[in-house]
C-alpha cells in the first residue's frame, strides 16, 4: 500500500511541474508590459520602466525565469510577489486558502449528508412519486448558476428573513449560505449519480444472494448493496470535491469572502499576472491533492484493487 | 388441497408473468409440483423455460420491478410462502429453503471476504456470536473442501469452481430442509462440473436434505435425482419417478430430448436434435405448446390440452395421445 | 382463496413498479413498432414522444426567434438608458421592469440570449471538432501517439474546470471570442476522452472482428460499424456541454472576464445590478430565470437524445 501511495505521488510531481511550465509561459506572452503594470497608471519614462524591468528581473531571458520560478515553486514553494502591490504570493495565498477550503469542505459535507441518502432512497423507491420529486427537483438545481443561487438565498434569508449574515467570513455563521448555494448544483448530479450506481448494484446476483439469506431489507440494503455502490461513488465525490473548490472562486464573489477565488479574480481584473499564476498553481495543487486522496480511498475500499498491491507487495519481499 | 398441504412441500397452479416494453411474459403458466422429506426432484428444460423463474419464487426472490403477477399456492411444512409478511419470509429462507446460484462469478458479494458472507445467513437465523457464526462458516468451507486458511480472502481470489464451493457451503450453513440448485454446474468447466455434482449429492446424502435440482442436462438428473419433471414452454408436460421418465418417456418433447443425447450403446449417424425453436413467452396460445414442433401433431392438438393424463400415478403427461400409446 | 392470493401478491410484487413501469412504457408505447431503432426516424420519434424535450425545444425556438428579432418588436432598444425611468418596477410600459440607467430588461434579457446560446453552441462546436480529432486519433493509433495526447490533456484535469477556463480568460482577454475560445479550449478533454474510449470500445467489439473476418472492407468498417456506435455518445455530450457552456459563460460574465457591458449578457446583468437586489430584485430574478430555463432545456434535449439514441443509457 505505501508503495503504492509513493508511486501515485511521484505521478503527481511531473504533472504538476508541467502545470506550473505552462502556466507561466502563457501568462509571460499576454500582451501587456508588467514593469509598466507595477508601475502603476500615469505616464513613465523609458528610463523609469526599464529600471523597474530589471528590477523585476524581467531583462533576463525567458528560459532562465521561467527556470526560476519552477524551483522557486517546488523547493520554497514560492510564487514571487504581485506586482500590483508586491506582496508576497504564496503569503496572501496561505492567509486566504482556510477560507476557501472551508466551503470546499462544508459543500462537500453537505453534498454527501444530503445527497448520498437521497440517492439511495430514490433508488430503493425507485420510479416512486418521492423518486420523481426528487428527480425534477435535482435537475432543476443542476440548471441553476450557483451565482444566482447564491444572489436568490441572500434576498431571502439574509434581506427579506433577515436570518443569516450576506457577506464576510467573520464566524461560521458566515459559511452557511456560501455552503447551501455551493453545493446545490453539484448536490443534484450527486443524487442522481448515487441513485444510478445503487440502481445498478441492487439489481446483481449477489444482491439476490443476499437476500435468500434471509438477510432483512435493511441488511440487504445497506450491507451488500451500498458498500458495492460506494466504490465508483467515492470517486464521484473527488470530483465533486475538485468543482467545489473551483465553484468556491465564484462563491466568494459573491459573499464577499476573502479566499483563494476572489484573490484570483481581483488579479485577473487587475492583470496582476503574477498573482494570477500562483493562484491557479496553488488550486492545481490543492486539486491533484484531492485527486489522489480519492484514489487511495479507492484502493483502499476496492479489495479487488488493494490486493493488486497487497500481493505484489507480498512477493517482492519474498 | 387439504390433503396435499400436510405434506412437505408442494407448488400449486403456480403462474407468473413479466412485463417486458409493452407485452406480457407468460413464464409460467400453471404448475403444480409435490415434494417429500429427503426427496430429490430434477426440473429438466430448455433455456428460458421457467426454471429459475420457479425456483426464485419460491424464495420470493424475483426481481420486483418487472414481475407483473404471480399466482398460485407454494407451501411448506403447512405454510404458504405466498402469504407470509416479510419476517416470516426472512425466517424462511437461508435458514429453512436456500438457493445455490447458476453463476458463481456473480453470486458472491465482491467487497466481503467469503467467510463472512457465510457466517452472516448463520448469525442471521442463530442468534449467536459473530466468533461462533465465523466457526461455523469455516466449518462449512472445509466441508466443501476450502481450506481454513483461504477464508479471510476476497470472491476474487477464488477460481470459479471454487465460488461455486463458497456458494454452495454458503446455501447449506442452516441445514435447509430444502435445497434449490439452479444449474449449479452450468457456469462450470466439465471436470469441475462433476467435483460439485459429486460435492452436492455426497453433501445432501450427509444432511438428508430435500432438493430441487435445476438443470437442462438429463445425465446430471439420472445421476442424482428421484423424480423429474420436464417443463416446456412455461409448463410442466411430464413428470414421474426417474425410471418412469427414463425408461418411458411419453410425452413427444421428452422422447426428443433423449434423441437428441448421445448415447454410447447405439450407433447412429447423426443426433437427432428437436426442429423448431420453443414458442414466443409473450403469445397466449391456443392449441398445445408443442404443437409447431411435435411429429404427431394433428387436428385435435390445435385445442389446448390442460390436462395431465395420469399413466401410472406417479407418471402424468400432458398430451392427449400417451393414451394411445405413441 | 385464489383471488386473496393474487391481490396479496401483485401488491408484494408490484409495489412501486407498476407506476415506473407505466411511464417508461408510455414512452416508447407511441412509437411505431416498425420503425427501427437508431435510424433517424426513430431518434426523431422518441424525442418528439417526450414531453420534457418537447418543451425545451420549444422553448428554446421561442427565445432564439424573440432574441432575433427583439430589435424590431420591442419598444425600447437594449441600450438605450432613460433617466426618467430608472429602476422602474415591472408595469406595462416595461414590463420586466428598467435597471439601474433605466434601460428596459425585457429588450436586454431577449437581445442578451444570444450571447448565451452562441457562446454556448460555437465553444461546443469548437471542443467537439478538436476533441473528437484528438480522441479519435489517439484512438486508432494507439502506442505513443495515444500516450502523448492523453498526458497532454491530463494536465487540462488539473484544474477545476471553472479555474481552468478563468485562467484562458486571463490569458485571452474579455469578449464574446474569446469566452468561446476559453471555454471551447477547456472542453477538448471530455470530448477526446468520449471519443477515445468509444473507438477503443468499438474496436473490441466483437461484431468489428466478425465483419473483419467476412472480409469487409475498412472503410466499410469504419462508416457503418465505427461511426454510428461512436456518434450516439457525441450527440447526447454536445446537448449536455452547451448547457454547461452556456452556464460557463453566465459565470464567467458574471466574474467580469466574458462579456462586458454594455452587451446585456444574462451574467453580467446580474453582476451589474447585484447591488441592487434589496430594492429592485425583480433586476437579479429575471436574467436567472432566463438562464434555468435555457440550461433546462439543452438539458432536457440531452436526455432526450441519451434515451433515443441508447436505451441501454437509460438507469
Amino acid at each position: 500500500m505505501i508503495r503504492y501511495v509513493v508511486k501515485r505521488l511521484l505521478i503527481m510531481i511531473p504533472t504538476l511541474l508541467a502545470v506550473g511550465i505552462i502556466m507561466f509561459t502563457l501568462m509571460n506572452f499576454v500582451p501587456g508590459d508588467p514593469a509598466q503594470l507595477a508601475l502603476g497608471s500615469g505616464v513613465h519614462t523609458e528610463a523609469e520602466i526599464e529600471a523597474k524591468r530589471v528590477a523585476l528581473g524581467l531583462d533576463r531571458p525567458f528560459v532562465v525565469r521561467l527556470g526560476e520560478y519552477v524551483a522557486n515553486i517546488f523547493t520554497k514553494f514560492d510564487f514571487g510577489k504581485s506586482l500590483i502591490d508586491g506582496t508576497d504570493i504564496k503569503w496572501e495565498l496561505m492567509k486566504r486558502f482556510p477560507h476557501t477550503a472551508k466551503i470546499a469542505i462544508f459543500s462537500i459535507i453537505l453534498t454527501i449528508v444530503v445527497g448520498l441518502p437521497l440517492g439511495i432512497y430514490t433508488a430503493v423507491h425507485a420510479n416512486s412519486v418521492g423518486d420523481r420529486v426528487s428527480l425534477f427537483v435535482t435537475l432543476l438545481f443542476d440548471c441553476m448558476p450557483s451565482f444566482w443561487t447564491a444572489l436568490m438565498l441572500v434576498l431571502l434569508f439574509s434581506l427579506k428573513l433577515k436570518w443569516l449574515p450576506s457577506s464576510g467570513a467573520k464566524s461560521l455563521i458566515y459559511f452557511v449560505l456560501p455552503t447551501i448555494a455551493n453545493s446545490l448544483g453539484g448536490l443534484a448530479g450527486f443524487t442522481r449519480q448515487v441513485r444510478a450506481s445503487m440502481l445498478e448494484v441492487v439489481r446483481s446476483d449477489y444482491v439476490t444472494t443476499a437476500r435468500s439469506k434471509g438477510l432483512s431489507e435493511r441488511d440487504v440494503i445497506y450491507g451488500h448493496a451500498l458498500p458495492n455502490a460506494l466504490i465508483p461513488i467515492l470517486t464521484v465525490i473527488g470530483m465533486r470535491f475538485g468543482s467545489m473548490l473551483g465553484g468556491a472562486t465564484i462563491i466568494e464573489v459573491v459573499f464577499s469572502i476573502p479566499g483563494i477565488g476572489q484573490y484570483l479574480v481581483n488579479s485577473i481584473n487587475n492583470r496582476d499576472y503574477n498573482a494570477c499564476t500562483g493562484g491557479i498553481i496553488f488550486i492545481a495543487f490543492t486539486f491533484a491533492l484531492i485527486m489522489l486522496l480519492t484514489d487511495l480511498l479507492y484502493a483502499f475500499a476496492d479489495p479487488r484493487i488493494k490486493a493488486q498491491y497487497v500481493s505484489s507487495n507480498r512477493k517482492k519481499v519474498k | 388441497m387439504a390433503k396435499t398441504r400436510e405434506n412437505f412441500f408442494g407448488i400449486r397452479h403456480l403462474t407468473v408473468k413479466y412485463h417486458s416494453g409493452n407485452s406480457i411474459i407468460h413464464a409460467v403458466n400453471d404448475v403444480s409440483l409435490e415434494l417429500k422429506e429427503g426427496e430429490t426432484l430434477g426440473l429438466v428444460g430448455e433455456t428460458g423455460a421457467g426454471k429459475t423463474t420457479i425456483a426464485k419464487s419460491i424464495l420470493r426472490i424475483l426481481p420486483e420491478s418487472s414481475v407483473e403477477s404471480v399466482e398460485g399456492d407454494i407451501w411448506f411444512e403447512g405454510k404458504q410462502i405466498l402469504d407470509m409478511n416479510d419476517k416470516e419470509l426472512q425466517a424462511l429462507r437461508g435458514k429453512s429453503i436456500s438457493m445455490i446460484f447458476q453463476d458463481p462469478m456473480t453470486a458472491l458479494n465482491p467487497v466481503k471476504t467469503v467467510v463472512s458472507q457465510i457466517a452472516e445467513g448463520y448469525k442471521q437465523h442463530h442468534n449467536c456470536s459473530k466468533a461462533e457464526a465465523n466457526k461455523r462458516a469455516i466449518e462449512m468451507l472445509e466441508m466443501v473442501g476450502i481450506g481454513a486458511d483461504r477464508a479471510e480472502e476476497y470472491p476474487h481470489q477464488f477460481s470459479g469452481g471454487m465460488k461455486q464451493r463458497v456458494v454452495i457451503a454458503l446455501a447449506l450453513a442452516c441445514s435447509p430442509k430444502l435445497l434449490l440448485a439452479d444449474e449449479p454446474t452450468t457456469a462450470l468447466d466439465v471436470t469441475i462440473q462433476a467435483q460439485v455434482l459429486d460435492l452436492i449429492r455426497d453433501l445432501r446424502n450427509k444432511l438428508g436434505t430435500a432438493m430441487i435440482l435445476i438443470t437442462h442436462d438429463l445425465g446430471v438428473v439420472a445421476e442424482v435425482c428421484d423424480k423429474v419433471a420436464v417443463i416446456y414452454a412455461g409448463r410442466i408436460i411430464e413428470q414421474g419417478t426417474l425410471e418412469d421418465i427414463y425408461d418411458h418417456p411419453t410425452h413427444p418433447y421428452t422422447c426428443g430430448l433423449f434423441g437428441a443425447l448421445p448415447d454410447m450403446e447405439k450407433d447412429v449417424e447423426r443426433l437427432s436434435p428437436i426442429e423448431g425453436l420453443p414458442p414466443d413467452p409473450s403469445v397466449v396460445r391456443e392449441h398445445c405448446d408443442f404443437f409447431e414442433r411435435c411429429p404427431y401433431a394433428c387436428g385435435k392438438c390445435k385445442k389446448f390440452n390442460n390436462h395431465m393424463i395420469e399413466m401410472t400415478p406417479d407418471h402424468l403427461v400432458r398430451c392427449w395421445k400417451a393414451n394411445e400409446g405413441v | 382463496m385464489a383471488d386473496e392470493l393474487k391481490n396479496k401478491d401483485s401488491k408484494h410484487h408490484g409495489h412501486g413498479h407498476h407506476g415506473g413501469h407505466g411511464k417508461k412504457g408510455k414512452r416508447h408505447h407511441r412509437i411505431d413498432a416498425s420503425i427501427k431503432p437508431g435510424s433517424a426516424k426513430y431518434v426523431w420519434a422518441s424525442i418528439s414522444h417526450n414531453r420534457g424535450a418537447v418543451l425545451g425545444m420549444i422553448f428554446l425556438a421561442l427565445i432564439i426567434i424573440l432574441s432575433l428579432v427583439s430589435p424590431l418588436i420591442c419598444r425600447y432598444s437594449y441600450s438605450t438608458t432613460d433617466f426618467a425611468a430608472m429602476k422602474s418596477w415591472p408595469s406595462f410600459d416595461h414590463l420586466f421592469g428598467t435597471d439601474d440607467l433605466g434601460r428596459d430588461i425585457l429588450s436586454r434579457v431577449l437581445y442578451g440570449a444570444r450571447y448565451t446560446l452562441i457562446i454556448g453552441l460555437l465553444s461546443t462546436v469548437l471542443s467537439a471538432i478538436l476533441g473528437i480529432i484528438m480522441g479519435a486519433v489517439a484512438g486508432y493509433f494507439g502506442g505513443v501517439i495515444d500516450s502523448c495526447l492523453m498526458r497532454f490533456l491530463d494536465l487540462f484535469q488539473a484544474f477545476p474546470s471553472l479555474v481552468l477556463a478563468m485562467a484562458f480568460c486571463a490569458v485571452f482577454g474579455t469578449g464574446v471570442d474569446k469566452c468561446i475560445l476559453a471555454l471551447g479550449i477547456t472542453g477538448i478533454p471530455g470530448f477526446a476522452r468520449l471519443m477515445r474510449a468509444n473507438i477503443l470500445r468499438i474496436r473490441n467489439m466483437e461484431y468489428i472482428e466478425a465483419a473483419t473476418t467476412i472480409n469487409c472492407p475498412t472503410w466499410k468498417i469504419i462508416a457503418q460499424h465505427i461511426v454510428p456506435n461512436a456518434i450516439s455518445p457525441i450527440i447526447v455530450e454536445i446537448a449536455m456541454s452547451v448547457s454547461r457552456n452556456g452556464l460557463a459563460s453566465s459565470s464567467l460574465s458574471f466574474l467580469g472576464l466574458g462579456v462586458q457591458e454594455p452587451k446585456p449578457e444574462w451574467g453580467q446583468m446580474l453582476a451589474a445590478t447585484r447591488n441592487y437586489i434589496r430594492d429592485f430584485p425583480y433586476m437579479v430574478i429575471i436574467p436567472g430565470i432566463f438562464i434555468v430555463l435555457t440550461v433546462l432545456s439543452f438539458n432536457l434535449l440531452g436526455d432526450a437524445f441519451r434515451d433515443a439514441l441508447d436505451p441501454n443509457f437509460k438507469d
